[in-house]
């Protein structure tokens, strides 16, 4: 089998980080090759390069034996190469017909666009790979998994022979998963390059016919993964064997802190997105809320943390009916909330390190007099909490901005925690978040469960709910489908988090 | 540095969204105050005037003796030690001059300046200046009775509360519906000049009552006259409306960068996504900064009719452009107190620089000057907009003075 | 309301949206009965249908319709209203400003530099820049217009001139906002201040006291041979400036080329989904430039026309603010050419009888000269139904 391509010695860098370190990487005609390794190990970066869209600082690229540069997308797709972007590159007022001809529109006599012709080619391209759309749907009503089609038919619609997935199962259920591992199979035998990229082992092993692996910017090796194994890829991923289980104390339930039932709220665009959840968190433990991302987790978590309206239902925290009460209420309520996303909910990064602890207490008499802020008061609150979280990176006055992703979580949680809170929401706390970080995050989380707080934990990654949890909650279509104990298997809740197979939630 | 958790170039973490952008371009002007110091306010300043002197050349002027004539219009050379006892008292009435139009100009810039730290765009500040100075025209009549510091507050606030009124309907509307600010204080800016023609055009319910073919409003009675510390008030000496305006360049300092309000309104303009998050109402804040706005530049209307003006003709309507020149002194002044206060010192010099009274016709046409100054103006804004080109131009000027340490 | 109630309704023939927008005809027609040709001096059966609109508005209102709920009690209100005050003035004042005629050519004179305007801002906007600069753009077309046609002696050299000063205005924009990455809004502003001191400037410096020549060239006007001898239509359209036809086929031409040509289809994908449109190989930057460069020729034509095709003359800061109605027509026609066209002709309609009544009422002059200004603002605020800009408007792109 030839090579369909090769990548020799790719480097790219960003200021001072180094993002692609020297990667070689092969691929042949009619194969599934993976791309492993965690968030930030420069998987993306590598096939942007080859896309057009990065242009490497050192390092060549050979297409079916020819070196070819490819600086812009046009390139790319001129030499057959198709990408299946992460975030689609969709436009969501556009018909699906539209995105895919976009720039290579068939025309009618006069110039004009000729849509039917565009509408008859996909629905060729659509019936001879399999891959069902409508296409006069307009992107933004059109789910998920179409629109994932949508993006592989616009590769194919230019003739791509080398195609690139990044992370395509990451909005996927587990059905749409199969569906699509049917069609890159259909795609392989047709002897078309395919190239997966993913951090997910099991899926890896499923699909792909070999495997390398990146670890922070550097190939660490290409296997065939019929010689491999979930543990063996880890190992390769992570650099050592990874502690897949924190450690914990057993499970001290005491009294109930947080009562949700019969919640109901929309989503922002007024279509309902909680159906009647009902849940219960006891001090002392840790209830984790797994699913599908898209599934109604983050309504659930806004609804609760008083930043989304509730439709009906109610939210009781220790006995008292908090339903409906502000953000700033709730917090005074007991429930504390760190945010999704750190740079964009969770802290102000022009803010120093001192304002931005300083968020939920500000007009407290800690810190403030009748109005008057005291930078005194804020910047010696903000040193304990530092010193208490081992915040590194900057003084109080620093600016966030300056801090390294796992300090600036770091900054979240000391602050929410710092509120005392009775309950504690953390929404996918170790995003995008390095291994050391990730450890000292679920070690406080912990710590703060045996402290006596109960911690409602939303994650899209099994792996971490699994070794927290206390107890799981599958959220399904806006609705709790099942409860499940911690040792229960990856399958058992793939099934629940795909809507089949229910189990009575507590 | 690990490789993993530093925010990628195009915002966080494989963000999605169309291009990927980190910050709102308002949040950017929000945080403009940081980064740069003092050196990029002034270096845009140099880059405008050498521009505009390069228009002067253009058109077949001399640059050096229209610039020398301008600054000897604006008065400033009567702080400089050597100007000689004969210039002294035209240079004083020069000053006085330049100081006059800088009071207005502090506040309508202030006006500008604490909406954008909230990442606002109060673009109206010119219709919040005019209807407050409606208000204290009309107050500044009435009441002939009235003792004389009790009118001026009255007149005063009257003036200001009017102005946060009109703000306000831009405020709610945002606060309320999301309405774009841009947009509708700019409508409402002109929606005010014609208030003000209605109000005191031929048959208008404010028009005189002395002379009735004359579109222009009443007189302030004496008693409402602000006093006048400096110069000659037959001659339009400098009032104390200065102090009005210090006063309110040092409640905007404190209320930004020591109260519980400032902290908000400085939060929600550099992430109103994350101050929500924390528990903030940004529509109250939107709410609050853009009365706070309209409060400053009614306030500026008040100074000058209460001041100087005593009056309002609808032809002083048509043409007032103070409001606009806030706009200028926020973004040179980078939205800070004291950045305000030089840029506006710096546009009411060019102002009364090259006004008919000051500056001399045989070098350079006053008419002329005066449009070259809203050129120059025009020249500070856009250099302004794009901060990175001027702090590059630093930069690269740095690159070629190593002695210099590297600060940001 | 959720889907399916919604499709149930739009299955039925007569829904409440048909209700709203027939109430809010009975609302106008209960003014117009007050006014000429009509002119019942009673307001009976004007407050009549305006008691109808405002129920028919209520009804409406309780089936969800909120927007057109509203609007039609709006329309009743304002219809009943009008209708009474016209019936308590004299019959030849009305019969001095309502000439449906006169007010409809008016209302072409003062809609076309308002259109020009606009197509300008939808091409800008369409693609992601904010042009907040129309207003600059136009002024400089104003200035450069007439003194191109003075010193080229035509008024075809005249509109050139203007084109490439508005051009290049828009390209200064452009630079600053596309490549610069500045912020699209203050630039917008700089413009405009750097039109008004620019022209003002050579104004002065050029024309001085005198001010410009009275017989510089002008664009003609197009005498329809057959159509102005008919009575109304012929008052209305048949001496028509040769640049209103130029802007009712620039809005037809625009209008194709946005929704159904390719060029049409990839200048839309840049304003909504600028990346979404460069992974498929389009150029964001060179379409940016193209569309701010386009939209600044345009605007520089609606100023030209207020010079050489209107007045016959400049003076400073001419332009007076029609750029910012124009801004405002392209948001309230929803960044379309047509709903543009609509609204600059109800603009120049309000305009028209601004014009007319002061020999009526000089202070209601005034009055409904601000009324584009307060439309806006209501538009604006959503009450009229959301206006959605292109998604990725007012965001300055990264390549890389």
């Amino acid at each position: 089998m030839d090579a369909a391509l090769e990548l020799r010695g790719i480097t790219k860098r960003f200021g001072r980080i180094v993002a692609n370190d020297g990667v070689d990487f092969d691929l042949r005609a009619g194969e599934v090759h993976a791309l492993l390794g965690e968030n930030g190990a420069g998987k993306s970066t590598l096939m942007s390069i080859l896309y057009g869209l990065y242009h490497p600082d050192e390092g060549e690229m050979i297409v079916r034996g020819e070196p070819v540069r490819i600086d812009s997308p046009r390139r790319a797709i001129d030499l057959g190469i198709g990408m299946v972007h992460q975030h689609f590159m969709l436009i969501p007022v556009m018909t699906v017909a539209e995105n895919i001809v976009l720039a290579d529109e068939p025309r009618s006599a006069g110039g004009l666009l000729d849509v039917h012709a565009a509408d008859a080619k996909v629905r060729e391209l659509s019936e001879r790979f399999g891959l069902t759309v409508s296409p006069d749907a307009v992107i933004e009503d059109v789910s998920v998994g179409q629109q994932q089609r949508v993006e592989i038919l616009k590769a194919l619609y230019r003739d791509a022979q080398i195609l690139v997935l990044d992370e395509p199962t990451a909005v996927l259920t587990a059905q749409e998963t199969q569906d699509l591992f049917k069609v890159l199979r259909a795609l392989r035998d047709d002897g078309k390059a395919i190239v997966f990229i993913s951090h997910k082992l099991g899926e890896v092993l499923e699909i792909a016919d070999r495997v390398t692996v990146l670890r922070r910017g550097k190939r660490i090796d290409t296997v065939a993964t019929a010689d491999a194994t979930e543990e063996s890829l880890a190992r390769l991923m992570v650099g050592r064997d990874v502690l897949l289980r924190v450690d914990k104390a057993p499970l001290h339930r005491r009294e109930p802190v947080l009562e949700i039932q019969g919640l109901h709220a929309r989503d922002d665009r007024d279509l309902p997105a909680v159906r009647g959840v009902d849940l219960t968190v006891h001090a002392g433990e840790i209830v984790a809320l797994a699913g599908v991302d898209g599934n109604g987790q983050s309504e659930l978590i806004e609804a609760i943390t008083g930043l989304r309206r509730v439709d009906e239902g109610s939210i009781v925290v220790e006995g008292r009916d908090r339903t409906g009460a502000s953000a700033r209420d709730m917090v005074a309520a007991g429930i504390s909330h760190i945010a999704e996303d750190r740079q964009r909910r969770g802290l102000i990064l022009n803010f120093s390190i001192a304002e931005n602890l300083a968020l939920r207490e500000y007009r407290t008499r800690k810190m403030s007099n009748h109005g008057w802020l005291s930078t005194r008061r804020m910047v010696t609150a903000a040193r304990s909490l530092i010193r208490e979280f081992d915040v590194r990176g900057g003084e109080p006055e620093t600016m966030a901005a300056a801090l390294s992703g796992g300090n600036q979580q770091k900054c979240v949680i000391a602050r929410e925690i710092a509120c005392n809170p009775r309950v504690l929401v953390a929404a996918q706390p170790t995003r995008g978040l390095d291994v050391g970080a990730i450890e000292f995050v679920h070690r406080r989380l912990v710590a703060e469960r045996d402290a006596g707080r109960g911690i409602l934990l939303m994650s899209l990654e099994s792996d971490e709910v699994r070794s927290l949890a206390d107890r799981i909650l599958v959220i399904y279509e806006g609705r709790i489908v099942g409860e499940f104990p911690p040792d229960a298997t990856e399958e058992e809740l793939g099934i629940a988090m795909t809507g089949g197979g229910r189990r009575e939630a507590a | 540095m690990s490789a993993v958790d530093e925010p990628l170039p195009g915002g966080a973490l494989g963000e999605p969204g169309p291009d990927g952008g980190g910050q709102t371009s308002a949040a950017r002007l929000a945080a403009y105050v940081q980064g740069g110091g003092v050196i990029v306010p002034l270096l845009t300043v140099f880059l405008a005037f050498l521009a505009g002197g390069l228009v002067i050349l253009i058109t077949g002027h001399n640059p050096i003796s229209t610039y020398k004539a301008i600054f000897n219009g604006t008065g400033l050379n009567w702080l400089l030690p050597w100007t000689s006892s004969a210039d002294r008292p035209a240079a004083a009435l020069n000053l006085q001059q330049t100081l006059i139009l800088t009071v207005p100009l502090i506040l309508t810039g202030l006006a500008v300046a604490f909406a954008f730290r909230c990442g606002l765009f109060n673009i109206g500040g010119q219709g919040q200046y005019l209807m407050g100075s409606y208000a204290a025209v009309w107050a500044g009549s009435s009441f002939a009775g009235m003792a004389h510091f009790p009118h001026v507050i009255v007149a005063a606030l009257a003036a200001a509360v009017v102005g946060a009124l009109w703000a306000g309907i831009a405020g709610l509307l945002k606060a309320t519906v999301g309405a774009n600010e841009v947009i509708s204080t700019i409508m409402l800016n002109y929606t005010a000049i014609y208030v003000g023609d209605y109000l005191f055009g031929l048959g208008g319910p404010l028009q005189n009552g002395a002379q009735r073919s004359v579109p222009v409003s009443n007189d302030i009675v004496p008693g409402a006259k602000l006093h006048v510390f400096w110069g000659d008030p037959e001659l339009q000496g400098l009032h104390i409306g200065l102090f009005v305006a210090l006063a309110a360049l040092i409640v905007f300092w404190v209320v930004l960068n020591r109260s519980t309000t400032g902290y908000e309104v400085r939060a929600v303009g550099l992430n109103p996504e994350a101050a929500r998050y924390g528990g903030m109402s940004v529509a109250r804040n939107y709410l609050l900064v853009m009365a706070v706005c309209g409060f400053f530049a009614g306030l500026a209307g008040a100074m000058d009719v209460l001041g100087w003006q005593f009056r309002i003709a609808t032809n002083d309507i048509d043409i007032s452009q103070i409001g606009f020149y806030g706009i200028a002194v926020a973004l040179l002044g980078r939205n800070t107190a004291v950045g305000t206060f030089f840029a506006a010192l710096l546009f009411g010099g060019l102002l009364s620089g090259t006004s008919q009274r000051n500056l001399d016709p045989t070098i350079f046409e006053p008419e002329l000057a005066s449009n070259l100054t809203t050129i120059i103006q025009g020249l500070v804004v856009l250099f302004v907009s794009a901060d990175v080109l001027v702090i590059s131009i630093l930069r690269s000027g740095r690159r070629l003075m190593p002695w210099r340490r590297s600060r940001t | 309301m959720t889907s399916a109630v919604a499709t149930a309704e739009r299955e039925r023939t007569v829904t409440p949206r048909h209700v709203g927008w027939g109430a809010i005809a009975v609302g106008v027609i209960a003014w117009y009965l007050a006014l000429p040709p009509i002119l019942v001096r009673s307001f009976v059966p004007s407050v009549v249908l305006g008691v109808i609109a405002i129920g028919a508005g209520a009804w409406v209102l309780g089936r969800g319709e909120s927007r057109l709920g509203w609007g039609a009690i709006a329309a009743g209100v304002i219809g009943a209203g009008g209708a009474v005050a016209s019936t308590r003035s004299g019959v030849g004042h009305l019969e001095d400003v309502v000439t449906w005629s006169a007010l409809f050519a008016a209302m072409l004179r003062f809609a076309t530099p308002l259109l020009f305007g606009a197509l300008g801002g939808i091409v800008s906007e369409r693609s992601g820049v904010v042009n907040i600069g129309i207003e600059g753009m136009m002024l400089m077309g104003c200035y450069f217009g007439i003194y191109g046609a003075d010193i080229g002696g035509s008024w075809v050299i005249g509109l050139l001139v203007a084109m490439v000063a508005g051009g290049a205005l828009a390209l200064v924009h452009a630079v600053f906002s596309v490549t610069l990455r500045a912020d699209q809004i203050v630039g917008g502003v700089a413009i405009n201040l750097l039109a008004l001191g620019i022209t003002g400037y050579l104004y002065v410096d050029h024309y001085g006291d005198q001010g410009t020549p009275d017989d510089v060239s002008r664009v003609p006007d197009i005498t329809l041979p057959l159509i102005k001898d008919i009575p109304f239509v012929g008052d209305a359209i048949g001496k028509t400036n040769l640049m209103t036809w130029l802007a009712i086929l620039l809005v037809i031409g625009l209008a194709v080329f946005l929704f159904r040509t390719p060029q049409g289809l990839r200048l839309r994908s840049v304003g909504e989904h600028p990346r979404a449109a460069e992974t498929v190989g389009l150029s964001v930057i060179r379409t940016r430039y193209l569309a701010v460069i386009t939209s600044g020729v345009f605007a520089a034509l609606g100023g030209a026309y207020l010079s050489i095709g209107f007045l016959g003359s400049f003076n400073q800061n001419l332009t007076a603010g029609r750029g910012y109605i124009a801004l405002a027509v392209v948001i309230c026609g929803r960044w379309r050419p047509g709903g543009a066209l609509a609204f600059a002709c109800l603009f120049g309609f309000s305009s028209a009888i601004a014009q007319r009544l002061p020999t009526f009422s000089d202070s209601g002059a005034v009055l409904f000269q601000a009324l584009p200004y307060v439309l806006t603002i209501i538009v604006v605020a959503g009450v009229i139904g959301r206006s959605r800009p292109p998604a990725a408007i007012g965001q300055p792109y990264t390549r890389e």
